[in-house]
């Protein structure tokens, strides 16, 4: 009987043991997620402990939001961008649009700290190759003198002057295209809405470029980085405070001409899509930074990337050169976790 | 140590492992996919049977392939394929889409693995 009443007494120390357990597992997190379909791609936003009420404020600010800046920073329609342009081409002062303003000054100075390698003036090489629209290119790729004709004219960001709010071009074959960087801009300026509203625990997802504020109940954003070759992901790394993750890549926008790839990262140096590397991700705080620093360090290249990551205060990157060596700073290599492992690894000298 | 304080152990010990798996290990696979079609929901499908869904987006047909509890694009009327370059999502929280086509796929499960998918 002692026997049966000990057993029977350890079945409930087990059973009560099990309960203590089971309570300490993770409870349904406070998440609220919505998508929109916005600047061409699609907008992924994540909200972590607010009320629904505030989720749905948040989700109304943030799609009026993308959407009205998908018009404004349209370089090819009509609208603020659109018109900025026409205004470049005429080689005279006109007032600058409030809402374009300050995006040219962010790329002037981001042209600056890149080198050169970020160049959003060479709009009219985007629009050579095609890849100015929604829709891809089919090919053939432009003629090489067409291309050297646009490279002679050597349009670059220097050739836009501010003085206040006046604004012009002193080279008529300047055309700004946004591409490289508006979206990082979109989601810096939601992320500042998001915060003015109360919401301080975020990922606000542009087509897979995000930044990401606070935490989820306290444990770091974890992101999965996907593998250029198709791998599904090849790494993933925690964020946590407020951090943008941007990743370029050369498999985003292309179009296959005679079996050649042709994509859309113009290296303005060449007028040729960029070549040897396939993707470069960026980490750091300020979204627009980051994704023209992403653009900056694929044209740059396994050679040139440290070099270039350093003059744009660039604190974590990494990239993946065409032959799949992975080239990354040793703060980087210390915040990335390989899902499976790459050809090679090289890292670099600190940032 | 009687009989009884072993049992308790032996019961203790062999419960972590599946208390672990149940609650701690990270990366659980994804039980369901939501489809979006130009962002908005469309159906949500379970990864248990084995299957292929075709997806009426903006362009055309796209289509989806189950196997193993696993989802993957397997043909899309885009031009450029990157959704089926994705290949394989498992792991909840997984995502990739069809752009052109406007359509969305998510794992989603129990336990999300991602928060959100960097390319």
């Amino acid at each position: 009987m002692t026997s049966v009443r000990r057993i029977a007494t350890a079945a409930l120390v087990t059973g009560a043991f099990v309960l203590t357990l089971t309570a300490c597992g993770p409870k349904p997190d406070p998440v609220h997620k919505e998508q929109i379909l916005s600047m061409g791609t699609l907008v992924n936003i994540t909200l972590w402990g607010v009320n629904d009420k505030l989720a749905q404020k948040a989700f109304s600010a943030a799609n009026e939001d993308f959407n009205y800046m998908q018009t404004a920073y349209n370089p090819w329609k009509p609208g603020p961008m659109g018109r900025t342009n026409q205004l470049l081409a005429l080689d005279a002062w006109f007032s600058a649009n409030p809402s374009i303003l300050p995006l040219i000054k962010r790329a002037k100075t981001l042209y600056h700290s890149s080198d050169g390698l970020f160049d959003p003036a060479i709009g009219r090489l985007i629009g050579l190759w095609g890849f100015h629209s929604d829709t891809l290119p089919k090919g053939p790729p432009p003629k090489q003198a067409a291309i050297e004709r646009l490279l002679a004219e050597h349009p670059t960001m220097d050739d836009v002057e501010i003085k206040g709010i006046r604004m012009r071009a002193t080279n008529a074959a300047v055309q700004v295209d946004t591409g490289g960087f508006a979206k990082g801009y979109a989601v810096d300026r939601v992320v500042d809405h998001l915060r003015r509203l109360g919401v301080h625990n975020a990922i606000v997802d542009a087509g897979g470029d995000l930044r990401a504020i606070g935490s989820r109940g306290g444990a770091p954003w974890r992101i999965g980085i996907r593998d250029p070759g198709g791998k599904g992901i090849l790494a993933e790394v925690d964020v946590k405070g407020d951090q943008s993750v941007f990743t370029s890549g050369v498999y985003e926008r292309f179009y296959t001409y005679h079996g050649k790839r042709y994509h859309h990262i113009i290296d303005p140096r060449t007028g040729y899509p960029a070549r040897g590397t396939t993707s470069a991700t960026v980490i750091g705080t300020d979204g627009t930074v980051a994704d023209a620093a992403a653009t900056a360090l694929l044209i740059a290249g396994p050679s040139q990337w440290h070099h270039i990551a350093e003059s744009m205060g660039v604190k974590y990157a990494m990239l993946v050169a065409s032959d799949g060596t992975v080239y990354m700073n040793p703060a980087m290599a210390k915040r990335i976790h390989f899902q499976h492992k790459p050809a090679k690894v090289v890292v670099s000298e600190p940032l | 140590m009687t009989r009884a304080d072993v049992v308790v152990l032996v019961l203790a010990l062999a419960l972590l492992p599946l208390l672990y798996v149940k609650f701690w290990h990270h990366g659980a696979a994804g039980e369901q996919v939501r489809i979006r079609v130009d962002g908005k929901p469309w159906k949500v499908v379970s990864l248990a049977h084995d299957r292929r869904v075709t997806v009426p987006g903006a362009l055309g047909d796209s289509v989806l392939e189950i196997k193993d509890g696993a989802v993957r694009f397997i043909a899309s009327p885009c031009a450029s394929k990157f959704c089926i370059h994705s290949g394989w999502l498992h792991d909840g929280g997984a995502f990739t889409a069809c752009l052109p086509n406007r359509v969305s796929i998510e794992v989603i499960g129990a336990r999300v693995r991602y928060d959100a998918i960097n390319f």
